[in-house]
């Protein structure tokens, strides 16, 4: 009796202020957790999302999609990526259509800001963004991805399907390019987009 | 004295000072869990089963810490400050009562025991803050002085009133054990809960625990008095903070909520120490729950809140309740009829002061209602 | 409100000033904020506050890096609003060029802004609670950023870092059901908006302890040049999407938030009611959002022309203008100055501290929400 009569006494009093964040707080009991039990648990990631860069493999020809063209190195903002071309000996023998592969690819994930320009940058839908998120190693020499480690990642994120082939993505480009502007498509100007990609730093 | 009663002595504290740490953990871990759940996380999860190894392990690390001490600090003090606010805490166990019966000593004067021993943990404190040679910690030191001192006078009010009220049912009123006793019936709280509510606010405050975390504040002064101290004396500070909080809450329980007394607990023995640590649990569970959601005062609000209500209601409390057992007991009311009669006085003084506050709330919030409008 | 303290003193007595060093490693200082108070006992006498622990030479920087490499350092400038960073510099350069966004592209970036101001003014919510002891309010405002972020993620393919505008629109469209998402989010968001109100708006403590303090009248904090939700809090009507209108914000609607006593309250409730708006704001550019192409016509190399141009934008934080010099026919521009309203709205920061209360120090730095990675630039 007495506590029903003192909370009807005392109801308006302490429905006020400071006693309404006590119930919030007491609501909240009663909700399932937000915490991700990491390790255990691993986060889903957004199709999107972007570690470090890796390459891709060319799966018909057997060789990677990189040319080693350059490009990448030059619009990185940190200066992570070292790549070197060489002739490729499958185009001799007609296999590739690739007249350059590249020959060395070296990718310092310490310093890389996980932009995504690089993969924008390509012209040869060569590089793509892993989902590789946990990077962490013992030594950061480790961190230095050379060609091959970076093949091997691209072929995990290809076999994920993180990445379509460029025909396919190339198609899709330019069916998008065709409803977006009314640029009139002619080969010129695309070839002259093309030069001026690869000089993109000549000042 | 044999040998066999020193054996036994020691074998006693040595199980009490262990059952206090040991509960010290199962607190810590209790407040983890259950603030996480207040915030929607899961809290200790990892260290064993439900991580309830967690602040076992926490303890093994701060043990195994360096143990640092600032340069041009005072040697002495600076180790003597943990102990001095660790023993007090700890002797206060000495008297209050498990069961009828299960208590170390039961001495009569318990009541005056336990408000002196209180107000001792201040000294360290200060001894703490002072010795540390640090800026931070000489603020912290200074505010908890000031506070500690400040909401002892409520507590102890509070706790004076209880004994008062105790007269009327025995001889030895200010004796744990015989309070106890006396809310066989009818637990205090429903006679007089304008003490309990004082008793709980001087409680928290006594403590440091939010919203009264002043000297502790560790957004301003990162830590207060201890800011220095690392590894097993840290471990020391925390110790006796949270010990400080289990005594407080069992205090509570014993002088408001009827101590060990229950359904059955005449019968069986057993479920007395049960029904008081559930009693103590449920009052330690309030303290965490204010502490999630509330912000922590100013100095001087906090102050203000001390000397301009706490303690003139807590004086108010304490004269009411004595005008109330003098005239009762002179004019030979049945005990039922005191009880009725303080217990309506009290609610009425509690519903009248809910109100007051309130008009003051609604002036504050004015403040907002004003700037902002009903949206 | 305002609590005017009588020091009690013994004349005979002596007494000393306090200097305590707060920060850079100090919890309440947002980063690595440094200040030295002098205290006359638990009162401020005078601030010294000390930035430079973040500087990374953003603006050096830019004059190395092409126009398209700078949008990586504006993600990093105030990492908690990096779309609104973003924005303001993909429009000065896009003002240079003088380049036209589709509508689509217009919309997707209102929206991601405004999201982005809300998450913004989540983050200040939680760290403003915790700055005055309140543990929950972290926790509501982190859980609310979060589901932004996952948003931000799906979107851009990062949290924080997005580097997702582009000179002339956005780098992809938006991912398919991102209608369904972010209404879905608006609905929580809604939710842990009222949480969040009820844990701290009417709170006597929070009141108490916000109502009064700080307070900057209108007059003042224009001799500051404070900007953001600290101007307006004090009264002044000027929010750039209001007063100089870019991209669609003249076509939306959408009020200012004012507050009258420019205290720390009225902050906070400004951006607590900024992010009602926000949340109006999305929900009209979800309705409205057109179908389209999502990048203007841009070569792919950006040379703007000879000239200097500057343009401000309104951030959860105030006012980031981009004052950009170009020499004419170079990638790379010749000078990039950042007027960053951290920087700007620290100025006030001893004006408001001198004569406050310890306590009250870090509730007012908490109150202008800086962000270190800004103001050190």
């Amino acid at each position: 009796m007495f506590t029903a009569l003192f909370l009807f006494f005392l109801w308006r009093p302490i429905s006020l202020g400071t006693t309404t964040g006590l119930f919030t707080a007491l609501k909240h009991a009663f909700r399932r957790p937000v915490t991700l039990q990491y390790p255990t648990e691993q986060p889903v990631l957004a199709p999107r999302f972007m570690a470090h860069p890796v390459l891709t493999w060319d799966f018909e020809v057997d060789e990677p999609y990189c040319t080693g063209c350059l490009i990448c190195m030059k619009i990185c903002p940190t200066d992570v990526i070292t790549v070197s071309m060489k002739d490729n000996e499958k185009f001799a023998s007609e296999d590739s259509k690739r007249r350059k592969i590249v020959d060395d690819f070296k990718l310092d994930v310490a310093d890389c800001i996980m932009c995504g320009l690089c993969v924008d940058y390509c012209n040869f839908d060569a590089i793509v963004m892993s989902d590789h998120f946990d990077a962490s190693v013992d030594n950061r020499s480790n961190l230095v991805h050379d060609l091959q480690t970076l093949l091997d990642e691209g072929k995990g994120q290809q076999e994920k399907g993180r990445w379509s082939p460029p025909a396919t993505k190339k198609s899709q480009r330019r069916s998008a390019a065709q409803a977006k502007v009314s640029k009139p498509s002619s080969s010129e100007e695309a070839k002259e987009s093309t030069s001026e990609e690869n000089e993109i730093e000549t000042d | 004295m044999n040998i066999s009663d020193y054996i036994s002595i020691f074998a006693i504290v040595f199980v009490m000072f262990n059952g206090i740490l040991g509960s010290v953990l199962v607190v810590i871990y209790g407040e983890r869990k259950v603030l996480a759940r207040l915030q929607q996380r899961i809290g200790p999860s990892r260290t064993g089963p439900w991580g309830i190894l967690q602040t076992l392990a926490d303890a093994v690390k701060l043990v195994l810490k360096e143990d640092i001490r600032p340069q041009n600090s005072d040697r002495i003090i600076f180790y003597l400050a943990p102990l001095i606010i660790f023993t007090p805490i700890f002797m206060l166990w000495v008297v209050l009562p498990f069961g009828s019966g299960l208590v170390l000593g039961d001495i009569d004067l318990g009541l005056f025991y336990v408000s002196a021993l209180l107000g001792l943990s201040v000294v360290g404190m200060v001894a703490a803050g002072w010795s540390s040679n640090s800026k931070y910690a000489m603020l912290g030191s200074a505010r908890s002085a000031a506070q500690l001192i400040s909401y002892e006078l409520p507590l102890i009010l509070s706790i004076l009133s209880v004994g008062l009220f105790a007269q009327l049912f025995t001889d030895n009123p200010f004796n744990l054990s015989s309070i106890v006793n006396a809310q066989a019936g009818l637990p205090f709280i429903f006679v007089m809960p304008l003490a309990f509510v004082l008793f709980l606010i001087g409680g928290l405050a006594e403590t440091a625990r939010i919203p009264f975390d002043i000297p502790h504040a560790d957004e301003e002064i990162v830590g207060g008095a201890f800011v220095e101290y690392s590894g097993i004396r840290w471990g020391a500070f925390q110790l006796s903070e949270y010990t400080g909080l289990i005594t407080m809450a069992f205090l509570a329980s014993i002088l408001f909520l009827g101590g060990w007394s229950g359904p059955f607990s005449d019968k069986f023995v057993w479920l007395q120490p049960f029904y008081i640590s559930s009693k103590t649990a449920f009052i330690i569970l309030l303290a965490f729950w204010i502490r999630a959601p509330l912000p922590r005062l100013r100095i001087d609000q906090l102050m203000a809140f001390a000397w301009k209500a706490i303690i003139p209601i807590s004086f108010a409390n304490f004269i009411l309740v004595s005008l109330v057992v003098f005239i009762g007991d002179r004019i030979s009311l049945p005990i039922f009829q005191i009880q009725l009669i303080l217990g309506l006085l009290n609610l009425i003084s509690m519903i009248a002061l809910a109100y007051l506050l309130t008009s003051r709330r609604k002036r504050r919030l004015a403040v907002y209602r004003e700037r902002w409008g009903e949206k | 409100m305002e609590t005017k303290a009588t020091v009690i003193r013994d004349e005979n007595s002596e007494t000393a000033e306090l200097r305590i060093n707060m920060g850079p490693q100090h919890p309440a200082t947002h980063g690595v904020f440094r200040m030295v108070l002098t205290l006359d006992g638990e009162r401020v006498v005078t601030v010294e506050p000390h930035i430079g622990y973040l500087h990374r030479g953003s603006e050096k920087l830019t004059e190395g890096e092409n126009f398209q490499q700078i949008t990586t350092l504006f993600d990093r400038l105030d990492y908690i609003s990096n779309f609104n960073n973003e924005w303001v510099y993909v429009r000065t350069v896009e003002r240079a060029m003088e380049v036209e966004i589709p509508e689509r592209a217009e919309f997707i970036r209102i929206i991601l802004g405004e999201l982005n101001r809300i998450a913004s003014h989540f983050l200040f919510y939680g760290t403003y609670g915790l700055d005055i002891g309140a543990m929950n309010p972290v926790m509501i405002g982190f859980r609310e950023r979060e589901r932004i972020q996952a948003l931000f993620e799906g979107v851009s393919g990062a949290r924080m870092m997005h580097n997702y505008f582009r000179v002339g629109g956005v780098k992809e469209d938006l991912p398919d059901g991102f209608v369904p998402a972010i209404n879905a989010l608006l609905e929580h968001l809604k939710k842990g908006y009222e949480d969040a109100k009820n844990i701290l708006t009417e709170s006597e403590i929070f009141i108490e302890r916000t109502a009064g303090i700080g307070a900057l009248d209108a007059e003042r904090t224009l001799d500051y040049g404070v900007t953001g939700p600290v101007l307006r809090a004090a009264g002044v009507d000027y929010d750039i999407r209001k007063a100089d209108p870019y991209s669609m914000y003249s076509d939306l609607d959408f009020s200012v938030p004012l507050g009258s006593h420019g205290d720390c309250y009225d902050r906070y409730m400004v951006r607590m009611l900024e992010i009602e708006q926000s949340i109006k704001i999305i929900e009209q550019c979800i309705r409205r959002l057109p179908d389209g192409p999502i990048q203007g016509k841009v070569s792919r190399i950006l040379r703007p022309p000879e000239g200097d141009f500057f343009v401000h934008g309104e951030n959860p934080r105030g006012d980031l203008g981009v004052y950009l010099v170009s020499t004419g026919g170079t990638v790379r521009p010749y000078r990039l100055k950042i007027r960053g309203p951290s920087f700007s709205n620290l100025m006030a920061l001893s004006s408001m501290m001198e004569g406050a209360y310890l306590a009250d120090s870090t509730v007012i730095l908490g109150s202008l929400d800086i962000v270190l990675g800004e103001v050190d630039r």
